[in-house]
């Protein structure tokens, strides 16, 4: 990929985030009253038309991208945290076999389907946002931990960790000096990676309807709640969806070089939805 | 490892894994706050008719007895009864099967074809113009959620060219597969969404085994054309065939959503439904059920790839 595409590409999904963080302060009125007829098309006084109950649809785009993206970056903050503890953790331990345990723990997890456990999750606490943010941390972890795990593994074998072993140096300072600068390009190509899953599972979540109940708007919700009204108004249809493709493709086409280095990285982020 | 202890260590991991997903079903249907008594009772209940619900429904026993007396149950195959409709929840699931299948088959074939011809051609011939924009389109394609890529799809079929029906309404006693054009479109989606990282996974395997010196051997001793890609084909089967499992495992994943948005009545479509409705039993029954037969296909796909390893061991 040409640079210039990757900064096309990194430009335009900062601007989406940015538009989904500072929308919501953009809008004047109720984004819950119907201002029209349902599915009205767009220009005069409603941009971009009027949604399945004759909402604006504007108003909706500029409210509905925030509690997605805070959704998708609280999971991928927590999920990293917990990955790289755990990761870590089971990379180093003394007690081979506990690590051993913890990690057939974690690869039964990894292999239930990603949106069937976020379902379950968000039903077991409904209408909450941070259920739905909690339910993809949870999902994420597992992978996270393998990686993590593998990379530390590695780098716990190396011959200047040994070495700080035989120093006799704490396990903290060993894992500062010798294990985090290692691990750093790893875990942070790893965080991308966890971004944009959490970035499509936080829309799918929307579109199945979990999360913050009807009148909130959220741009997966908005596609499927217009769906229905495609021949007459698709404009409520069209630009979430396309909100949410700049939002999702533009951070895998700026981490592709990056996760192209770990053979496979992308592939398992996109087989989590 | 010999193959008969390999298998009884991956059957037991099954069981774990089985063990933990019901666990973590029954706690997410039964004991988060959300649980039955609310939906049972309705929202406009007082507090002592909540107290009788959820003595009837005995959920005021310990959580532990309960999950032990479902989990029972459901070894013995009684999945329980449906709190909105009333029927057997196994009854369900084997009629949902039905037409889940009858667009998840149809999707696997047009990946295994797509994603099997594309990703060894571009394998073949790695850092080609062809194999470069076919890297960076699916590259795009996988960032893409599943359920964009069907909007997409219903947008280009209802809006610009509508030539297939857009939402799947079977008649009454008959199934979806005597209506190929109903599946076309939810198989289309579900092919689509996993279509990309299968030929990203398989591409990588083929250029890799063209790399390895055995490839490097046939080339040299003039080995060309079909021979050849039947070589490095025969040699990349293994990371294929566990790409394939992953993928068609993806795909039961992606059902939920495509079956959704196209009104399918298959497994995913009846499992947002009851989760919508607080249809416990249903929920439990659909998810187990979706997460057993998850575990089971990548199973199968680890086996297979084991016994092709050890015909290659033997050769």
């Amino acid at each position: 990929m040409s640079g210039r595409r990757r900064i096309v590409a990194g430009t335009s999904t900062l601007a989406v985030l940015l538009l989904a963080l500072i929308g919501p302060w953009l809008v004047r009125g109720s984004i819950s009253t119907p201002v029209a007829v349902p599915y009205l098309s767009a220009g005069g006084e409603n941009l971009l038309g009027t949604d399945v109950l004759g909402r604006d649809v504007l108003a909706r785009v500029l409210t509905g991208g925030r509690s997605l993206v805070l959704q998708a970056i609280t999971a991928t903050l927590l999920g990293s945290v917990f990955g790289l503890m755990l990761g870590i953790a089971t990379a180093v331990t003394r007690h081979r076999r506990t690590g051993q345990a913890l990690l057939r723990v974690v690869d039964a997890f990894a292999a239930i389907p990603a949106l069937l456990l976020l379902l379950l999750l968000a039903s077991g606490v409904t209408g909450s946002d941070a259920a739905v943010a909690l339910a993809i941390a949870l999902v994420s972890i597992p992978f996270s931990v393998r990686v993590i795990h593998e990379r530390t593994a590695a780098l716990a074998a190396t011959d200047y960790v040994r070495d700080a072993l035989a120093r006799g140096e704490s396990l903290p300072a060993r894992i500062h000096y010798d294990i985090l600068p290692g691990l750093a390009p790893v875990a942070l190509a790893e965080t991308g990676i966890r971004f944009v899953a959490a970035t499509q599972l936080a829309a799918t979540a929307g579109f199945l309807g979990l999360g913050a109940g009807a009148p909130a708007a959220n741009w997966g919700r908005m596609v499927r709640e217009n769906s229905t009204g495609l021949t007459m108004n698709p404009l409520p249809v069209i630009v979430p969806a396309a909100l949410l493709i700049v939002l999702a493709v533009g951070v895998t086409l700026v981490l592709d070089r990056a996760a192209g280095r770990r053979a496979g990285g992308m592939e398992e982020a996109g087989a989590l939805t | 490892m010999r193959l008969l202890p390999w298998i009884a260590v991956r059957v037991a991991m099954l069981a774990v894994s089985l063990t933990v997903l019901s666990v973590l079903v029954f706690w997410a249907t039964e004991v988060l706050p959300g649980d039955a008594v609310g939906a049972v009772s309705g929202p406009e209940a007082t507090d002592a008719e909540r107290a009788a619900v959820r003595v009837s429904l005995g959920l005021d026993r310990p959580a532990p007895e309960r999950f032990l007396k479902w989990a029972g149950a459901v070894l013995r195959g009684d999945l329980g009864t449906s709190m909105v409709s009333n029927r057997d929840v196994g009854e369900i699931l084997t009629e949902r099967a039905g037409a889940s299948l009858a667009v998840v088959i149809p999707a696997a074939v047009l990946i295994l074809l797509f994603a099997g011809g594309l990703g060894i051609w571009a394998g073949l011939r790695a850092g080609s113009r062809l194999d470069r924009w076919l890297t960076g389109s699916t590259l795009a394609l996988v960032g893409t959620p599943d359920f964009l890529i069907a909007t997409a799809l219903l947008l280009v079929f209802t809006l610009w060219w509508p030539v297939l029906p857009a939402v799947a309404i079977v008649p009454l006693g008959q199934s979806l597969w005597q209506h190929p054009d109903l599946i076309a479109l939810p198989a289309l989606a579900l092919a689509l969404g996993g279509f990309g990282s299968t030929m990203r996974l398989l591409r990588a395997s083929v250029t890799q085994t063209t790399s390895t010196p055995y490839a490097e051997f046939a080339r040299l001793n003039g080995v060309r054309g079909a021979r050849y890609v039947r070589t490095i084909v025969t040699n990349a089967a293994g990371p294929a065939v566990h790409a394939f499992t992953i993928m068609t495992a993806g795909l039961l994943g992606g059902g939920i959503v495509v079956e959704t948005l196209f009104n399918v009545p298959g497994l995913g479509y009846e499992l947002a439904r009851a989760v919508a409705t607080r249809d416990v039993p249903a929920v439990q029954g659909l998810s187990l059920t979706l997460g057993a037969a998850t575990l089971l296909i990548l199973l199968a796909g680890d086996l297979a790839v084991r016994l092709l390893n050890r015909g290659k061991e033997a050769s």
